[in-house]
């Protein structure tokens, strides 16, 4: 079967490790290894986004620049569009879309209109339809009343929306979106991902890193979470949950709790999980909970030494997932 | 949506798109007024007192002199400061990422130093036969012009494999610097070789202005003491190392984006 760039799956990635070195003195270099990615294996199905979630540091930049041909492995191979990011950038780079986002990354001394005209060029959209193109982006990036002003005269908010624009004017089949919404205002954020969700309806596949949870849990069907260099999960939200031991999660805080006590509260039925913290002047405990046989009354029962405890009884939420995959993970 | 990337048209285009953005930062950029139209009167004035009084020709000497370092700044300075300047913005990793090959942005930008050292030329020009009171003898006008744009197409077509080093390290601005004088002099932009030590002249040959230049003078000066080998050897020297260097560059700029592709150094500022 001959593989077009209709078939198989977006994004393939075997043992993806990535190490920088970087080299520090004049007489004496001396050279540091960090190992970015360490064997990243994904698989990311079209027509839909796909989340990276991971604290900073864990690699997700790394992978995007890679996926997006900007940087080569160390080892393991890629695969996007069916074809290697390695050896058929030439291919591959009219069909995908990248969005680093943030302050840099645009000419900001002329307009919006003239930054996306000069990309439009070097992505070789036909000279007919270049102007209503750009007219077309700027109009869904809600940009349109700006697109003749400079852009360092542009918010945050406008510059991140530009970023978008130059992303989708070749219409990409693919696009990556690092951190979309970083430092943007609730209403751009918003907007952002209403624009992302729109995209995935024209039939973009969109590979989405981001820090915040709750954008993941709204945008993303599939995700996986990236912690020092590796995939510790992936799967839908619902599985994650599943994953960590429960899609109920009870919270407890009080001024201490004995290690008898705690030891307890992992012997109640259903209860797969038990991490405390310091939460202030008293403790937190968090409980995951498998089943329905363990309610707050129990747990109440099995700590009569704290009658005023504070007991919140939740749905899991995907934080809780990534900050229990993620503490795992380092510990 | 895109046209056959990679084929002549699209690399036309891109590079006409980056002359066009080059046009538009410059534009935006009042700070670029100083380079291309205050120092070529200022190195004009110098030059003239430079080279006053040294013979019949001297205001030939002080027009290529001047005119030399002015365009020298602008064409060869300016075509890796470009990149640089892409580097600083954030805007290499896109552009880069884009389709096109990188080398044809960068003819696009060389394009428009090539212009505007064109104009920092004109404007040495304007200043010596303003202060001098007349223009100076030329024995062939059209000839010396003919010229004149062929030295440009050299410093171009090192410009061009300059702008490399810039894609490659964020210390190519540092490099250059640290250079200029040495090449400014190595080439014969100020004056003629063939008054340096004889063990440079192998280096200096190694670069296409140094060809370019002396054969302009050989044009432009009647008696001038250059080379020995004369004006036709000089012009064969410019043409072939003109077509190494940008034969040279397209495999260069491929070579240097695999390696900060390997290196991962293509954000770094």
């Amino acid at each position: 079967m001959v593989l077009t760039s209709s078939d198989g799956p977006a994004i393939e990635t075997h043992g993806i490790r990535r190490v920088f070195e970087s080299r520090k003195g004049f007489l004496f270099r001396e050279r540091t290894r960090t190992e970015a990615l360490r064997g990243v294996d994904l698989t990311v199905e079209r027509g839909a986004i796909f989340g990276l979630l991971g604290p900073n540091g864990a690699g997700k930049t790394t992978l995007t620049k890679i996926l997006s041909t900007l940087l080569l492995p160390t080892e393991g191979t890629a695969l996007v569009l069916g074809h290697d990011v390695r050896k058929e950038t030439a291919w591959l780079r009219p069909r995908m879309g990248l969005v680093l986002g943030g302050e840099r990354g645009l000419y900001n001394r002329i307009s919006g209109r003239d930054n996306l005209r000069y990309f439009a060029d070097l992505f070789g959209i036909p000279l007919a339809e270049r102007d209503k193109r750009i007219r077309e982006v700027l109009e869904r990036v809600d940009l349109a009343h700006a697109a003749d002003r400079r852009v360092e005269e542009f918010s945050r908010g406008m510059k991140q929306r530009l970023h978008l624009a130059r992303g989708i004017l070749h219409r990409p089949e693919i696009l990556f979106l690092d951190e979309p919404t970083m430092g943007l205002d609730p209403k751009s954020a918003r907007e952002t991902r209403k624009l992302i969700r729109s995209l995935v309806a024209d039939g973009v596949t969109i590979f989405l890193t981001t820090h915040y949870m709750f954008e993941a849990e709204e945008l993303c069907p599939r995700l996986a979470i990236l912690s020092e260099g590796r995939v510790v999960a992936r799967d839908t939200v619902d599985a994650l949950r599943t994953l960590v031991g429960g899609d109920r999660t009870i919270e407890i805080e009080d001024y201490g709790f004995d290690d008898y006590e705690i030891e307890g509260l992992r012997r109640l039925p259903g209860v797969s999980y038990v991490v405390s913290e310091e939460f202030g002047p008293r403790l937190r405990l968090t409980l995951r909970v498998r089943t329905l046989e363990t309610t707050a009354e129990h747990v109440r029962q099995a700590l009569p030494a704290h009658p005023d405890l504070a007991l919140r009884d939740r749905r899991t939420s995907l934080e809780d997932v990534y900050l229990q995959l993620v503490t795992e993970e380092a510990s | 949506m895109s046209v056959a990337l990679g084929t002549a048209y699209s690399r036309r285009r891109s590079t006409f798109a980056a002359l066009r953005l080059s046009v538009l930062l410059f534009m935006a950029d009042p700070q670029w007024l100083i380079p291309s139209m205050i120092a070529p009167v200022i190195f004009g004035l110098v030059s003239f007192e430079l080279f006053r009084g040294y013979g019949t020709y001297y205001l030939t000497y002080a027009i290529l002199g001047a005119g030399m370092m002015s365009m020298w700044g602008q064409t060869l300075y300016g075509s890796g400061w470009a990149t640089g300047q892409d580097r600083e913005f954030g805007t290499l990793e896109p552009t880069i990422q884009a389709p096109t090959p990188y080398l044809y942005v960068v003819l696009g930008r060389v394009l428009w130093n090539v212009v505007s050292g064109l104009i920092g030329g004109a404007i040495v020009y304007l200043v010596v036969v303003a202060v001098a009171g007349g223009p100076p003898a030329l024995p062939d006008p059209a000839a010396f012009v003919v010229l004149f744009l062929f030295v440009m197409l050299t410093l171009a077509a090192v410009g061009v494999v300059f702008a490399a080093f810039y894609v490659y390290t964020r210390y190519a601005g540092f490099i250059q610097n640290i250079g200029e004088f040495a090449f400014y002099i190595g080439t014969g932009c100020m004056f003629p070789v063939v008054f340096l030590p004889f063990w440079t002249n192998p280096i200096s040959l190694i670069f296409p202005p140094t060809w370019a230049l002396d054969a302009l003078r050989f044009e432009a000066i009647p008696g001038y003491q250059g080379f020995s080998w004369g004006f036709w050897p000089d012009i064969a020297g410019a043409v072939a190392t003109t077509t190494a260097y940008l034969a040279l560059a397209g495999s260069f700029f491929h070579r240097v984006e695999r390696h900060v592709l390997e290196e991962g150094t293509l954000s770094d500022y």
